[in-house]
């Protein structure tokens, strides 16, 4: 046999084996993947198992006698007299007409089904409408928690459910007859938080994020853009430069507590702001996102071809002009997408907001960057420490909403980078 | 110029160049051998009167004639496929132009013959051969000697040949006026001088070929080109 | 009938067997003598006048002492090996070099009797007068007519837009573009065959009207028909410019220029008419290179 087709033999048994291997690998990325997502299924199959049910809440609609005399008020539009007015009485009896079983014993149990707030929606209705006083509306009002946890989760043991035998059946009654209902809740999207699971919202802390991150965004992309520009552009080779480089780079590891740390010590105890507002959070995690956004953006500007900076140079643009005309259009895609995976990383940290007290029950919706303001992770938090299983499942309905604006603002980046990617 | 000379043909990256170039120069020696040969034997055969081998001169022509074609062609393909540049391209065209001269050198052995041809039937006293057999010896000298300078890059040598070429115009000057005599002694003879007078005239231009080749080494050695100018210009550019 | 075999017998006709001689060893280095270029480096009225040039890359010697003329609408072409100087050479003349830090040239460049490396002398003026076209084709990743007009609108050479589109026609007319991009000006440029970018990165550099134009290997990315076109075009703008070629392609600085330089690791070794260095060099490096001897 000559030598070739010697050679071709050797080589033709050392390809099964060649293909096997190939397979083998081709089997370890399959079983890689399959792991990532499995754990990725389990974990949204647990928060939406969890939270799916805080976004419907319970009601109870029926005819309520807006009746001067029980209410003790004959004038709706004078405000001495609605601060002394009860308003929980026509609430009860309407209540109690629709128990047909129910006797004048049975009234602190009958109060118990409604919400302790479902006296403020009569109130705030009368407020509004003073000429209600007097006729018989159908309102929709909100049930008590426990009769909301019971109505959601009467067979499920790890839910404690506190009503008596007696209000378990008229609630029974109840939902057969059409009273208690259940529905989309717009409650959680329409509050702050609350001592009462089922008047929490998470509006104050989707707004108090939403101002965080505009403090972040307006305060690290200038920052972070120009600084990037300047170590790759302009900065003379030197020891010092090389010093900064590698420091930024540190930053970029350094665990975000210490940014919280920093920004306590910084922001709050050496210019005395005040603590848990938006413009300290905003300028904590501005800190936090800075190196991340540098060296994105350096990378980004890096990728520029040098043979176009050459060409603006070779027609004698300056060097300002280069940058601006050429390079950071080109980078821009970049930059953007390095910032707002930033903002992204920023959205969802918890730790350095913690210190600044960010971390407060806060029942107002924040108006403005120095309201006082909680954040969604810190929302997450809270919640998720409170041992009322009720919180548990807002918690996991809050995760829900972070994960959905994570995943918002990556897709942002994605398509803006089609979209602004230019080809050379 | 300090061009290492030994280094004429090869050291190229491409060994295939190497080849191609050494190639050509020995088909180019080889068909100068022959045509060297053909010159000497045409002669011979004259003066020995032998019509035989004056036909066989002839038909060994057609060799030299194919050998130019195929060192032609060898050129051109060297010129489309290597692109040479500087004294590869004055090798090659010196070549080229070299082979015509030779080919027409056979053509000058090939008219000898013929006379040799016609003189041997004839079958008379030999008259004027003293003067073919010195010119001839001349000639063939200085043909060998240029093919000896362009195998050795020896443009000084090549310099010699060309003033060589004087004295053999010389030679056929004094040869012509010598048969001129004959023919004016007895107008018999004048068919027959005339035929020697050509064979006198062939081996002239068989030595204005060899000073034609002897400048194209001047040019390929030299870079320089020394036709049509007085000998002294050509000597300042060996000389330099 | 003899053969060929017999007839060549004579010995002198066959030198292989004569001795060749031992070949001395003699690096290059050797053989050039610094600052030293045979030929006609110098010229009457030159455009550039160059004295005594030296590169230095930190502490390498790249340019090693050299003194050349570039006449006025001259083509020359710079050919030389790999690392020998000729691109770094080019880019003294309009100071691209300038933006590598460690990069620092002595000597006397002038440019019309001009100080080319004069410190208060601004970089942009300069390059206005002496464009450039790179190797790699590299348009701007944008429209055809922003491209070419890049330069006018940063110099201020147009104040209203018909001026410009005039400049615009004109240059790329002069870059044999005009027919091929006059229906799509506003497409984008990169979706251009890589020799029609190369021809309208050069009027790109015609647009500022330049007095010189350095071309750092110009073709060396572009197939042959496109070389061709570019060749042609180099000829045609000779007329009105003062061209400086660097070239990987010994046949392409014998087409197109009318001097040519030789460069060796740093060192100016022979410049002469272009005829004269493809037929007869003078120098024997510059022989061994363009007879493919070494490369």
């Amino acid at each position: 046999m000559s030598d070739q087709s010697k050679q071709a033999e050797i080589v033709r048994q050392s390809l099964k084996r060649r293909y096997r291997k190939e397979r083998r690998f081709r089997a370890y990325g399959i079983i890689a993947i399959a792991i990532a997502l499995s754990a990725l299924v389990v974990l949204f199959a647990d928060i939406i198992g969890k939270g799916h049910s805080a976004f419907i809440k319970t009601t109870i609609t029926m005819d309520v006698d807006i009746d001067g005399e029980m209410m003790y008020l004959d004038d709706a539009s004078d405000e001495r007299q609605m601060k002394m007015a009860d308003f929980v009485e026509p609430l009860i009896q309407a209540l109690m007409r629709e128990i047909p079983g129910a006797g004048e014993s049975d009234r602190d149990a009958v109060r118990d089904l409604l919400n302790p707030y479902a006296s403020n929606q009569l109130r705030d209705a009368l407020k509004e409408y003073p000429d209600l006083l007097g006729t018989t509306q159908t309102m929709e009002l909100l049930s008590h928690t426990n009769v909301d946890v019971y109505v959601k989760h009467a067979g499920d043991d790890n839910y404690s459910i506190k009503l008596n035998q007696q209000q378990r059946e008229w609630v029974d009654q109840l939902v057969e007859k059409g009273v208690v209902d259940t529905s989309f809740n717009d409650v959680f999207f329409s509050r702050g938080d609350s001592r009462d699971p089922s008047r929490a919202g998470i509006l104050g802390a989707i707004v108090g994020s939403l101002l965080t991150m505009a403090v972040t965004l307006v305060l690290s992309f200038p920052i972070g853009v120009a600084a990037a520009i300047y170590l790759e552009e302009f900065a003379p080779q030197n020891k010092l430069t090389d010093f900064i480089e590698v420091n930024i780079n540190n930053l970029a590891a350094v665990p975000s507590i210490i940014f919280g740390l920093l920004g306590l010590a910084v922001f709050i105890n050496l210019f005395g702001m005040p603590r848990s507002v938006p413009v300290v959070g905003g300028l904590v995690l501005t800190l936090m996102t800075l190196p991340t956004i540098i060296i994105s953006s350096r990378a980004a500007i890096k990728s520029v071809p040098p043979s176009i900076r050459e060409a603006a140079e070779g027609i004698g643009a300056s060097k300002m002009q280069v940058v601006l005309h050429h390079v950071l259009p080109l980078a821009l895609p970049g930059m953007l997408t390095g910032s707002i995976i930033g903002m992204a990383q920023a959205l969802g940290e918890t730790a350095p907001l913690l210190l600044i007290g960010m971390v407060a029950f806060i029942v107002d919706v924040p108006g403005g960057f120095l309201d006082s303001a909680t954040v969604l992770p810190v929302q997450v938090f809270l919640w998720a420490g409170s041992p009322e299983l009720a919180f548990i499942e807002r918690a996991s309905a809050a995760i829900m909403v972070l994960l959905a604006f994570l995943i918002s603002m990556n897709a942002l980046a994605i398509w803006m980078r089609k979209r602004l990617e230019r080809r050379w | 110029m300090p061009t290492s000379k030994e280094n004429m043909y090869g050291d190229h990256i491409s060994h295939q160049f190497n080849d191609d170039l050494s190639s050509l120069k020995n088909d180019f020696l080889k068909m100068g051998g022959l045509v060297e040969q053909q010159t000497t034997d045409a002669v011979n055969a004259l003066i020995d009167g032998d019509g035989h081998a004056a036909d066989e001169i002839r038909a060994r022509d057609k060799v030299v004639d194919r050998m130019e074609m195929d060192l032609d062609e060898e050129a051109t393909r060297l010129i489309a496929r290597r692109q040479p540049a500087a004294r590869d391209l004055r090798f090659v065209i010196s070549v080229i132009k070299m082979v015509a001269d030779l080919e027409r050198v056979g053509d000058e052995a090939k008219k000898i013959a013929k006379f040799a041809l016609t003189l041997a039937e004839e079958g008379q006293a030999p008259r004027g051969y003293v003067e073919v057999r010195h010119i001839a010896n001349h000639v063939t000298a200085m043909l060998h000697d240029a093919l000896d300078a362009f195998s050795r890059l020896d443009a000084e040598q090549a310099l010699r040949i060309m003033k060589e070429d004087k004295r053999v115009d010389e030679e056929y000057q004094a040869a012509a006026r010598t048969l001129l005599t004959f023919m004016m002694e007895d107008t018999r003879n004048i068919s027959r001088c005339m035929a020697v007078m050509w064979v006198l005239r062939a081996l002239e231009r068989v030595g204005d070929h060899a000073c034609n080749i002897a400048e194209n080494v001047i040019y390929m050695v030299e870079g320089e080109d020394v036709r049509h100018t007085p000998v002294e210009e050509a000597e300042k550019v060996v000389g330099r | 009938m003899n053969t060929m075999n017999t007839t060549v017998t004579k010995e002198a006709a066959m030198p292989d067997e004569t001795p060749v001689p031992v070949q001395e060893e003699r690096p290059a280095e050797t053989i050039i003598q610094e600052g030293a270029t045979v030929g006609t480096p110098f010229a009457d009225d030159p455009k550039f006048k160059l004295r005594n040039v030296e590169v230095f890359y930190g502490q390498d010697r790249a340019i090693k002492n050299i003194s050349l003329d570039i006449a006025r609408n001259e083509v020359i072409a710079f050919i030389g090996p790999s690392g020998c100087g000729k691109s770094t050479f080019l880019r003294c003349l309009n100071r691209m070099n300038d933006s590598i830090d460690i990069c620092r040239v002595k000597g006397d460049l002038h440019l019309d009797d001009e100080n080319i490396y004069d410190p208060k002398r601004d970089v942009v003026e300069l390059r206005a007068r002496v464009g450039m076209v790179f190797q790699k084709p590299n348009p701007f990743p944008k429209s055809i007519y922003d491209n070419v007009a890049y330069g006018p609108r940063i110099h201020g050479l147009a104040n209203r837009k018909s001026d410009l589109d005039d400049i615009v026609e004109n240059s790329l007319r002069k870059a044999g573009l005009w027919e091929e991009a006059k229906d799509r000006l506003d497409a984008t440029a990169t979706g251009m065959s890589g020799g029609q970018q190369q021809r309208l990165c050069i009027a790109r550099a015609i647009a500022v009207s330049p007095e010189v134009i350095l071309m750092d290997e110009p073709c060396s990315a572009l197939d042959p028909i496109a070389t061709a076109k570019v060749e042609e075009l180099i000829a045609e703008m000779s007329e009105s410019y003062t061209i400086v070629i660097v070239t990987h392609s010994m046949q392409q600085a014998a087409r197109v220029s009318h001097r040519t330089a030789y460069f060796h690791l740093g060192h100016l070794v022979e410049v002469n008419e272009t005829n004269k260095v493809f037929t007869a060099p003078e120098h024997e490096l510059t022989e061994s290179y363009i007879t493919g001897r070494f490369g």
